[in-house]
């Protein structure tokens, strides 16, 4: 009985017991830099995109598929922001209201997420093929529309959204935050949450009792799209630029992030402030190594053995408890 | 029913992948067909430009200036995109040869990745010049290149970086991906500058592989360390841009210089509002104006320089706005 608690709180806490242990290494080799006030600031934006990605790809694994489309989305949302956040002296016509560039952001992404879930839910084509497609055609579609060169000068106020503060806590910082509370909430409290989590445990047995299978994929396609568009839309206002490259191998990055904080690959699993110590772990990493002025291609191979490691641990986890 | 829908998606994507390979071609020219305007000696040659992508305003101003010039002399110019990756470029050279490109411009994805498709290229007869970044063997089997001096860009920058600080100073790099082509003759240019002045010290360099997020994210861990730097210098605009961006967040504009190079639009604009301090152009339209008049010539059985550089140029304050296209 006590081996089983052991195994469990294993699972469920090893990854956040690395993640101390790798904050702890980090601030005593590097003298107390990474440990900064103002270093802790830089890795909370660091995590804001990869963390709002990685809860929408949760949702996505969580209920048995993947969504490799999102990376490619962030460059397009970015972009089709971008164009519409001209300031009024530019004359292309005079400035959209505020609220216009964020709304084709997360249409943009909604309508991408619509795509991948209807083709799933109704064409009943595998999710890594689909959004392999889509992948490839959104960011055709984002090299397109944009004409293959960024999209710059934009509104102050653009600029504001990913790069504002209140009172020193970035306003990325309040946005991840948020993110996380609302899918951390509907995951758990909500029935539709909990019919995520059947789907992806068994869906054979989640359709027979009742749960109408399709409509939750595309739910999820759409929820995953929606965020990624957000998230494009803060890349963009965080580098005052609507690149059609942006974005390149994000969704590599959040699956990563999902699959360290111990979201099972198989669907059924997975916990929210799993994913959050998994973003933050990636964000750690990369900021560490940064300031320890380690190579980045070392940094590269440091991170696959992390997410090798994070994944050998869900597996054993999961056949201990069978 | 499942499995044929499967199929047909992917029999659909596979179709559709090799018409956008093909086909990026002749979408993209967009030129002069043969008109019977200029000289009589003048035949409408079909000339191929093959790039190494087509995804940054440096590239496609190359493809332009290209195609502006190519209108101008009657001949037709078709872009091909190599999506960075050496394997397709050497078979959109094959391709070309195979399709009767009376000679075919090349920007090389890698050096000696492109040398047995230049190599088949001779045999066939069909020449080939080298734009933008040189290739392998280049005497041997090029018959020209025409481009930008990245050495000399890369010298002439550091030159005024370390005139502006007045010879002393902490510096941070920003590199292209490394081993690339831009990425190590622009460093000769900078290690020659540096060596010559000792007590201008570089305490950060990394690559930002021309991606503007990934140097807003390496400069804001730099600057985080609370080492002083008093100037950032990017192999890249893209990436002087994204190091601007980090070096405002953290409201230090009056205190770091940033530098990059290309020339492209946003940078111009960010000279000419007082944030970038500097760049430099190496004539992007020109380098590809360059490569399809020495191919022209070529053709017309002129004999060509081997080597042709455009002019790298210091933009700042004082003359961009010779610059910007607005």
């Amino acid at each position: 009985m006590k081996k089983q608690h052991r195994v469990s709180f294993l699972k469920d806490f090893g990854i956040l017991i690395v993640f101390l242990v790798l904050v702890i290494a980090l601030s005593i080799i590097s003298g107390g830099t990474f440990s900064s006030a103002r270093n802790a600031i830089n890795i909370l934006k660091q995590t804001a995109v990869n963390g709002i990605l990685a809860m929408g790809m949760a949702f996505v694994i969580i209920s048995g598929g993947i969504d490799l489309s999102v990376g490619s989305t962030v460059g397009l949302s970015g972009v089709v922001a971008c164009m519409f956040a001209h300031p009024a002296a530019s004359g292309a016509g005079g400035q959209y209201p505020f609220i216009v560039p964020i709304l084709m952001a997360l249409l943009i992404g909604a309508a991408v997420g619509l795509f991948n879930g209807g083709l799933i839910a109704y064409g009943g084509i595998p999710p890594f093929i689909v959004t392999l497609g889509s992948m490839t055609i959104v960011r055709g579609l984002a090299l397109i529309v944009s004409g293959g060169s960024p999209i710059y000068d934009v509104t102050s106020g653009f600029e504001a959204i990913a790069s504002g503060k209140l009172k020193s806590i970035p306003y990325l910082a309040f946005y991840l935050i948020i993110v996380v509370l609302i899918c951390a909430i509907v995951l758990n409290k909500f029935t539709f949450g909990r019919r995520v989590y059947a789907l992806g445990g068994n869906e054979v047995a989640a359709s027979v009792s009742g749960i109408n299978v399709k409509r939750i994929r595309v739910l999820v396609y759409t929820i995953s799209g929606v965020l990624a568009g957000f998230a494009g839309l803060l890349v963009a206002s965080r580098t005052i630029t609507g690149s059609p490259t942006a974005g390149q191998s994000y969704e590599m990055d959040a699956i990563a992030a999902t699959v360290i904080g111990g979201v099972s690959m198989s669907g059924g699993s997975g916990k929210w402030y799993g994913i959050v110590i998994g973003s933050l772990m990636l964000a750690v990493i990369s900021n560490g190594l940064d300031i320890l002025r380690v190579n980045s291609n070392y940094q590269l191979v440091i991170k696959g053995f992390i997410i090798i490691f994070a994944v050998l641990m869900d597996i054993k986890g999961k056949a201990k408890k069978t | 029913m499942k499995k044929k829908i499967l199929a047909a998606v992917l029999a659909a994507m596979m179709v559709f992948s090799l018409a956008a390979c093909g086909s990026s071609g002749a979408s993209a020219s967009g030129s002069a067909s043969g008109s019977a305007s200029g000289s009589a000696s003048q035949t409408s040659y079909k000339i191929a430009l093959c790039m190494s992508h087509q995804t940054n305003a440096f590239t496609i101003a190359v493809a332009q200036g290209a195609k502006d010039k190519a209108a101008e002399l009657g001949v037709t110019v078709d872009v091909f995109d190599g999506k960075q990756d050496q394997a397709t470029q050497a078979s959109q050279i094959e391709q070309c040869i195979n399709s009767g490109y009376a000679g075919i411009l090349v920007e090389p994805v890698s050096v000696d990745g492109i040398v047995p498709a230049v190599k088949e290229a001779n045999e066939a007869g069909v020449p080939v010049i080298t734009v933008v970044q040189k290739m392998s063997g280049q005497d041997q089997y090029a018959k020209a290149y025409c481009g930008g001096n990245d050495e000399a860009a890369g010298e002439t920058q550091m030159q005024h970086v370390v005139d502006l600080l007045g010879g002393k100073g902490n510096i941070a790099i920003l590199y292209g991906p490394m081993g690339s082509d831009g990425e190590l003759i622009c460093k000769q240019g900078y290690d020659k500058i540096l060596a010559a002045n000792p007590d201008v010290k570089v305490v950060f360099d990394e690559t930002a592989n021309w991606v503007t997020e990934e140097a807003l994210s390496l400069v804001e861990n730099w600057l985080s360390t609370g080492m002083e730097i008093n100037a950032i210098v990017a192999q890249n605009d893209g990436m002087a841009m994204g190091a601007l961006k980090a070096v405002e967040d953290a409201g230090l504009q009056d205190k770091i210089m940033v530098f990059g190079v290309d020339a492209v639009d946003d940078a111009l604009q960010a000279i000419a509002d007082g944030r970038l301090t500097g760049t430099i152009s190496q004539d992007a339209s020109g380098q590809g104006a360059l490569g399809v008049q020495t191919m022209v010539n070529l053709l017309n059985g002129q004999t060509v320089d081997p080597v042709t550089y455009t002019e790298c140029v210091w933009i700042n304050k004082d003359n961009v706005n010779d610059y910007l296209s607005k």
